[in-house]
């Protein structure tokens, strides 16, 4: 890094000003494709028209309450999934019959879509907020599951040995072992689960029309309203941009011990 | 005192089966810092390991104060060769030395003084919050031991413990484990591979033979209590028992087993 290549951080590719530039480069190939006919206005309307539709839509009641709803299914169905697969990948990965005995299970069940389950939440839960619940919470359940298996399978021998020689007790040695092995696996687990978890909440909504943002795209796109369709498609996007800086700043918090974060020390 | 009587382990893995320890008797009285040196490959680990009752053995048994082990015994700590992966990188040094404590139900202010006494024991005040990771290897491993020392234990079992740090570290870590048994009056266990550190360390060699593994010889040090990196090792004497510990450790590779 040389103080010439600071000087000049496009050339020398300062990720986030490239960042910067390349989204207002597709900002302005969608306000001008429209307008000079490239693609038809109705499928595609400039930019700034979005723009406009999305400030209509920031200044209406029902697009906030469609905002939250989303989020809570998210997010409930999320803290269900994680509490779910963090339990269940501690118990069944330190139990090794458990593991033997659900690998093939898990195997089988994990590929399945989520949203091969819609006729199954709908005949259960018909449009209320469980049927969306159920699809994120499936989807999102696998994720976690199969990291925390694979942070409980890391667990350094010695480390286990060093507890036992000290007469830790089971739970001590889950707590203060088991635990902070599993916790950057369960990271990668959560944040897996957080952008699945949106992907399943929005789709829920569209399909099932469970209310939220999916179901609000839905209506956009069958009153013929194209820029709020866009804007609204463009509020997912944020979300999910959020929900992962969100996520990484957790984890660098939580987990600066661990090598992935802490980077290269110097002795 | 810790006694080994006709120790045996055998692991099996399917139809194979390897006979690690064959017979093993030795004893340690309270008090007393024997070395365990024996040659590369001879189960010295797999001995450690059946002692602090992390292994259970095939047959034969360990007593310690006249108690079984079938389990970790109380009052024993266990300093481990991978001191990297022995401490936990997620915790502080001072969390590190602490953490076994709570685990004893040592009230808050007895485990602040235990922590800083040992630390201050093996040259560590001042480092209480950094992480083993930002320490060099001999740091770790005093880390490591401070954490030993802080338990109270009466016996201190140390599998290799200086294998993996520079000769020079190694060297103050060695004169460091004789002043803390002098100091604390523990009974200690020292297993290791160098034939000089065996001497330099102990009141008592145990030579173990090759794989399956029995006790080839066992002999006094008659060094005097006050040792000296420079001098005693320059010592007749020294020489002498080196001499005789590594001429049965060349005999124990041809012979093994009986």
């Amino acid at each position: 890094m040389t103080t010439a290549g600071r000087a000049n951080p496009v050339r020398s590719g300062n990720p986030a000003l490239l960042g910067v530039a390349g989204l207002a480069g597709l900002l302005l190939v969608i306000e001008l494709a429209p307008r000079i006919g490239l693609v038809d206005e109705r499928f595609l309307p400039p930019a700034s028209t979005i723009a406009g539709a999305l400030a209509d839509e920031a200044s209406d009641a029902a697009f906030w309450t469609a905002l939250s709803d989303t989020i809570v299914a998210w997010a409930i169905g999320l803290a269900i999934a994680v509490a779910a697969g963090v339990l269940a990948g501690l118990v069944i990965g330190s139990v090794p019959v458990l593991r033997a005995l659900t690998a093939s299970t898990v195997e089988f069940l994990r590929p399945i879509p989520s949203v091969a389950l819609i006729p199954l939440a709908v005949l259960m839960y018909g449009t209320d907020l469980a049927s969306t619940l159920l699809l994120v919470c499936y989807a999102s359940f696998w994720q976690v599951l199969v990291q925390v298996l694979y942070g409980v399978a890391d667990v350094d021998p010695v480390a286990f040995e060093t507890a036992k020689s000290f007469r830790f007790s089971a739970w001590a040695r889950i707590r203060h072992v088991l635990w902070p092995t599993a916790l950057p696996y369960v990271f990668t687990g959560v944040r897996l689960a957080a952008s699945v978890a949106l992907v399943l909440a929005i789709t829920a909504e569209l399909v099932i029309g469970s209310p939220g943002l999916g179901k609000e795209i839905a209506v956009a796109q069958a009153s013929d309203a194209v820029p709020t369709m866009y804007a609204l498609v463009v509020v997912t996007g944020i979300l999910g941009v959020v929900i992962n800086l969100l996520a990484r700043t957790g984890e660098r918090r939580l987990l600066a011990w661990h090598q992935s974060v802490r980077g290269e020390v110097a002795l | 005192m810790l006694e080994v009587k006709g120790l045996r382990k055998v692991y099996r893995s399917g139809s194979r089966e390897v006979e690690a320890l064959r017979d093993l008797t030795f004893t340690v009285e309270n008090g007393e810092l024997v070395c365990l040196v024996g040659p590369s490959g001879c189960g010295k680990t797999t001995l450690l390991r059946c002692v602090s009752g992390l292994l259970d053995p095939t047959a034969g048994d360990v007593r310690v104060n006249g108690q079984a082990v079938d389990g970790p015994p109380k009052g024993m700590a266990v300093v481990f060769q991978e001191y990297g992966r022995s401490l936990f990188p997620w915790m502080t040094v001072r969390d590190n030395v602490e953490l076994p404590l709570k685990q004893k139900k040592v009230d808050k202010k007895r485990r602040a003084e235990l922590v800083a006494e040992s630390l201050d024991a093996v040259g560590l005040s001042g480092s209480e919050s950094a992480y083993p990771w930002q320490l060099s290897g001999g740091m770790q491993q005093r880390v490591a031991i401070a954490r030993a020392v802080a338990y109270e234990p009466q016996t201190l079992l140390m599998d290799e413990p200086f294998a993996a740090v520079d000769a020079q570290t190694r060297a103050d870590l060695e004169d460091l484990v004789r002043q803390l048994w002098k100091r604390l009056g523990v009974t200690i266990l020292f297993v290791t591979h160098d034939i000089d550190e065996s001497v330099y360390l102990g009141q008592r060699v145990v030579m173990l033979s090759s794989s399956p593994t029995v006790v080839q010889d066992e002999l006094i040090i008659d060094l005097p209590a006050e040792r000296d990196q420079l001098t005693t090792r320059a010592a007749p004497r020294f020489i002498e028992l080196r001499t005789r510990v590594y001429e049965q450790i060349q005999a124990a590779k041809k012979n093994t087993g009986k």
